[in-house]
């Protein structure tokens, strides 16, 4: 007999797990990785290859100690130098964990709940608008037409209440999830998805129409010029005097602040991690699952099922929230076509793609979908306009890439690519690149006792001991 | 016959869906620490009466008391608080989660720790979450399932899962356990094995068992007291001896010829139980 | 099998027409009253002082001088909307499923008659066509836009939707929401591999912008003179053709039969020796050459199309759809009616009447509330649900 190809990745599996060889085979993979990168900025396999060995960081079994180090030392040193060299790959990993903040929010919602949420990009528009509207001068623009700001307007607040505004965004993001969360109350399944995505279009469209009567939102225009937090020179000159020599030059407080940043950013995905993580596994999480899984059951257990999928919306939507804080900050310009349906959309494929309910498999699924947007298809893209200026033709059908329109960019065609991927996955593998495995436990070894009179363990007295609300009535049970 | 003794009573209880009244007028009581079946023809309104304790349908009229508090028309959640848990009839276990899990959602309503305790992952919640994981595993020995703790629930036998489904409700500390049609789909064995749990429970966890079953066998041998369901209304009550001479349940069963249950055949089974009432 | 009787099918046809006459009037006389309480109560404000001043009429005159053309222009759009939301409302009497790759089945429509004509103009006819020939080149043109959009949507469901019919709900609306992106961009990749550009506009052909004067109305300031444009009553015929045809194949043969009986309860249906595949198939091809049709009709009333000109009508006529109550034919025929005339009333005075502060583009916005509004207070729409006796 053949071994199949699972077998086959078995065997190759268990060699990698093997001894020390996860920590060979991860530290080298991203070193190899790191100097690849380091030497050749602009090849997608090597930018493959860091990300590929960096996530077996996660995927090989290892310490925990180890593994941390390991993430450490990729997103705290390795990623900054790439970047600080290259700032189109920190743009990337930026994006990366911008989106995957957002998938994991989406995740709560969707995958951990089951409740279909296209309209999930609005609470990432609170998050962005609130720092838009405070963090620039938009407070004093209120009665003037769009695109007509008077000649030194100050900013409304300093630009240090920028990290305060993280956890505004968060709180109000959260107000605004369990708002736009009440039909849930009453709505269950198809319908609660068309429900979200009008919510979402209200929010856009109100986006787009409040510069009158007041101009909240300058209208389609947008908000711009959105405040940074300021970044002392010293702060700058430290990570040059550190880094310079690894990175070749110094770097510029404008690209340092890419690298804020980033960091910024990683920092509140490893927050988000954590919390979903630690809700996922816990009576919260169980919950969820279980009004996923059959609401009028979990209800029938005790679990108050409203309160519960308002707690997702709202939830869900603060890691919006807190990265639309940041998104504004870092694009200091932000308008009303970033949180269109196509944008939610984008989010679902990223939760739908990685496996929908799977923390590793929605992050999976934010960087597949991030590179695939902005450096597949891109050079793709790029490759074609190359081929169009070249002499070379395919040779059987005599067709010349000069002939090529134009018009045929693949980077242009988010849509064909995002709707393809999410109808094959519905089709062929609906719970996703790796799909959500449900927690295994260490049980200790009780043995069953269905065939014997008592079982001592769970005695009369025992049986609601470990209950903090039992009531105490087991004299009356004996 | 004192108050006290009553766990369950319930006046006067209708439910209607739409011109059809499932549930008509029902007076009913039982006692604590028995075990009570209700029986009846397919329709009779067997499953909408559990429902409508249970909190799944609110009643359009009558009282529903347990220990001697009012709880018709409580949502779900709120009656489990109580104390009162179920299974249903045809097994809704929440087939994605493990074993384990499933009996974890049980305890739901026993669990104290709030989602500021679940992310800073306080000792309070660890200790909780290591009680909880325990006291399931107990659970699951209790009820006689080996090494499934990490199984998908829905990878499970009919007969498991089944087993699963009393472990979760057990897991919620119940008082008074609602079990529909525990045994259905079992073969006689599994029956046998399912009505020695029965007892046990109640016997060493001291739960009043209220339950519904089509299985004759089992109803006559486990039963202190049977109700009797026909067209939305009680028709009968009283110890299983007399229910089965009860000319009016025979006829509501037989009289359409369905299931055979208490015919001739079963006539020798219910004199063996007439002489451990007398014990 | 009982055979139908001609008076019956007389009936049949008789009896949609009678209904639409119902709802427009009554849909028309209801918004009007609402506007002109509203005129009334508003009578002395901002925006009455305002009219005065640059209209020379006060706020009620000016309302009921706008109406005749509001209700001409509401009725147009509302009988486009009825003709998009029978196609949702079909697919989910059968199958319980938000198609909502519709959109993109009326935007295709649209391209297709669209590219026809243009086509037929760059040969000449178009423009040396009489009055006769015009109409038959349009009624061509809807022929080929109901043929590619019914065939698109039989393969759609063939391919993304049927795989995945006895997945949990979610499955086939995520895969119809990949369908619609994907559609679009399909347009969008033909289009401008073939013409260099993604959005396309209508020949002007045939005497279909002239505008018919029907009355004036006379005013305090320069009398309002009222009028409807040739492609209004097009489309407005066109429409009601349709609408009738498609009760008619539903209520009065096999088929339709048929379909109801699907709709009803589908694995009885199979045991009764009904094609259930081909039914549902049959089901997409009409729900989707009406879609296709109506994306005609639209492009000749405004023109110009792009790749997603399908969203918000779309969008529009599914709620059109939920709020006559959805599986329900003659509830989707009254939800667009009345989606058109607020459509048509918000964009004609919303800004008036606001003075400015709040524009016609709010009603998108009304149109999306009402979608809300509708699904949690009456998710059975207006109509009730009537899955099994449509209409």
């Amino acid at each position: 007999m053949k071994p199949t190809l699972r077998e086959r990745l078995g065997v190759l599996l268990a060699f990698c797990n093997k001894g020390r060889n996860p920590y060979w085979l991860t530290g080298g993979l991203i070193i190899l990785g790191f100097v690849l990168v380091y030497l050749s900025p602009r090849s997608i396999p090597a930018f493959l290859l860091f990300v590929g060995g960096s996530s077996l960081a996660y995927f090989l079994e290892m310490k925990k100690p180890a593994r941390l180090a390991f993430a450490v030392l990729v997103a705290i040193v390795l990623v900054p130098i790439l970047g600080a060299r290259n700032i189109f790959y920190l743009e990337v990993i930026f994006q990366i964990a911008v989106f995957s903040a957002l998938a994991l929010g989406l995740n709560i919602v969707v995958g951990f709940s089951g409740l279909l949420n296209f309209g999930y990009m609005a609470f990432y528009a609170v998050g962005a608008y609130l720092w838009g509207f405070f963090g620039s001068q938009q407070p004093f623009l209120l009665h003037e037409i769009p695109g007509t700001a008077p000649p030194g307007t100050p900013f409304f607040l300093a630009p240090d209440w920028f990290y305060l505004f993280i956890f505004l965004g968060i709180i109000v993001a959260a107000i605004v999830g369990l708002i736009l969360g009440l039909p849930v109350l009453r709505v269950r399944g198809d319908y609660l998805a068309v429900i979200t995505l009008a919510f979402g279009e209200i929010v856009r469209q109100l986006l787009n129409n409040l510069d009158k009567p007041l101009n909240l939102t300058n209208g389609p225009q947008g908000i711009s010029p959105i405040q940074k937090p300021t970044l002392t020179p010293e702060v700058v000159a430290f990570f040059n005097q550190i880094f310079e020599p690894l990175v070749g030059r110094p770097v510029t407080a404008n690209q340092f602040y890419n690298i804020l940043f980033y960091l910024i950013a990683v920092a509140v995905v490893i927050f988000v991690i954590i919390i979903t993580f630690r809700l996922d596994d816990s009576r919260i999480g169980r919950a969820w699952t279980a009004i996923r899984e059959d609401e009028l059951a979990a209800s029938a257990m005790g679990i108050p099922a409203n309160k519960l999928k308002l707690g997702a919306f709202a939830v869900g939507a603060s890691f919006a929230g807190a990265m639309g804080v940041l998104f504004a900050a870092s694009r200091t310009f932000i308008s009303p076509e970033s949180f269109t349906f196509l944008a939610s959309v984008n989010v679902l494929t990223m939760v739908i793609l990685g496996g929908i309910g799977s923390i590793p498999g929605v992050i999976v699924g934010a960087v597949v979908v991030t590179i695939l947007n902005l450096q597949v298809l891109q050079s793709i893209s790029l490759w074609l306009a190359q081929l169009r200026q070249s002499d070379a033709f395919i040779p059987i059908i005599n067709f010349h890439w000069k002939d090529l329109s134009n018009q045929l960019d693949p980077s242009k065609y988010q849509r064909l690519v995002f709707g393809i991927i999410l109808v094959l996955m519905m089709i062929y593998r609906p719970a996703g690149i790796l799909p959500a495995g449900r927690r295994q436990r260490e049980l200790e070894h009780v043995d069953s006792v269905i065939d014997d009179e008592v079982d001592s363990s769970i005695a009369p007295g025992a049986a609601s001991s470990s209950g903090a609300v039992s009531k105490g009535k087991e004299d009356d049970h004996v | 016959m004192s108050e006290s003794t009553h766990v369950l009573q319930a006046t006067g209880v209708v439910k209607r869906f739409g011109g059809l009244t499932a549930v008509n007028k029902v007076d009913f009581s039982m006692e604590k620490g028995r075990i009570f079946s209700i029986i009846g023809p397919n329709g009779a309104g067997k499953t909408t009466f559990f429902n409508t304790i249970s909190g799944l349908y609110k009643p359009e009229e009558g009282r529903i008391l347990f220990e001697g508090r009012a709880i018709q028309g409580l949502p779900p959640e709120k009656i489990t608080l109580r104390h009162i848990a179920r299974t249903f009839q045809n097994i809704r276990l929440f087939g994605g989660m493990t074993v384990l899990e499933n009996i974890l959602v049980g305890a739901y309503t026993r669990l104290s720790q709030t989602a500021i305790d679940t992310v800073l992952r306080t000792r309070r919640f660890k200790e909780e979450e290591a009680r909880a994981e325990k006291r399931a595993e107990e659970l699951m020995a209790y009820v006689g399932l080996r090494n499934v703790g990490n199984e998908l629930a829905s990878s499970l036998p009919y007969g498991g899962q089944r087993r699963v489904e009393i472990a979760r409700a057990l897991a919620s500390e119940p008082t008074l356990l609602l079990l529909d049609e525990p045994t259905a789909g079992m073969n006689p064995a599994e029956s046998e094995d399912a009505m020695h749990l029965f007892r046990r429970i109640r016997d060493e966890l001291g739960i009043t068992i209220l339950l519904i079953e089509h299985d004759m066998k089992v109803v006559m041998s486990i039963s202190e007291r049977i109700s009797v369901m026909d067209h939305g209304e009680k028709i009968a009550e009283g110890s299983p001896r007399e229910i089965a001479s009860n000319p009016s349940v025979i006829e509501a069963y037989l009289g359409r010829g369905a299931t055979g249950g208490i015919g001739a055949g079963s006539a020798a089974h219910v004199d063996k139980l007439a002489k451990e009432d007398a014990s | 099998m009982r055979k139908i009787l001609a008076s019956e099918a007389l009936r049949e046809i008789l009896l949609p027409l009678g209904r639409m006459a119902l709802f427009v009037v009554g849909a028309g006389a209801l918004f009007s009253a609402i506007m002109f309480a509203l005129a009334f109560l508003a009578q002395g404000s901002g925006a009455d002082k305002l009219l005065l001043e640059t209209h020379k009429m006060g706020i009620l005159e000016y309302t009921l001088g706008q109406l005749p053309q509001v209700l001409i222009d509401g009725m147009t759009l509302g009988f486009v909307y009825a003709a998009i939301a029978l196609g949702y409302t079909m697919v989910y009497g059968v199958l319980e499923f938000i198609n909502f790759a519709h959109s993109e089945i009326f935007a295709i429509g649209a391209f297709v008659g669209v590219e026809f004509l243009i086509f037929m103009d760059r040969l000449g006819v178009l423009a040396a066509a009489g009055p006769l020939g015009s109409y038959m080149y349009l009624v061509l043109a809807l022929a080929v836009a109901m043929i590619a959009s019914g065939s698109v949507a039989v393969l759609m469901e063939r391919t993304a939707y049927r795989p995945l019919r006895n997945s949990p709900r979610l499955v086939p609306l995520i895969s119809a929401i990949g369908v619609s992106f994907a559609l679009q961009d399909v347009i969008r990749m033909v289009e401008s591999l073939t013409t260099g550009q993604f959005y396309r506009v209508i020949p002007t052909f045939g005497n279909f912008d002239e505008r018919v004067a029907l009355f004036s109305i006379p005013t305090g300031g320069a009398p309002i003179a009222v009028n409807i444009q040739v492609k209004s009553i097009v489309v407005i015929v066109a429409a009601v053709l349709m609408l009738v045809a498609l009760n008619y194949i539903v209520n009065a043969t096999k088929i339709g039969k048929a379909i109801r009986s699907v709709a009803q309860d589908r694995t009885t249906a199979a045991l009764m020796g009904i094609g259930v595949n081909g039914i549902i198939s049959f089901t997409f091809l009409i729900g989707g050459a009406l879609g296709g049709a109506a994306g005609v009709l639209y492009a000749l009333k405004f023109t110009r199309i792009d790749p997603f000109v399908g969203f918000m009508p779309g969008m529009k006529a599914f709620t059109a759809a939920v709020l006559g109550g959805i599986g329900n034919l003659t509830g989707a025929l009254l939800g667009g009616i009345c989606l058109g005339m607020l459509e048509s009333f918000a964009g004609a005075y919303l800004g008036t009447f606001t003075m400015g502060r709040f524009g016609s583009e709010y009603k998108d916005i009304f149109a999306f509330l009402i979608l809300i509004i509708v699904i949690i207070f009456k998710p059975s729409g207006l109509l009730g649900e009537q899955v099994s006796q449509k209409a």
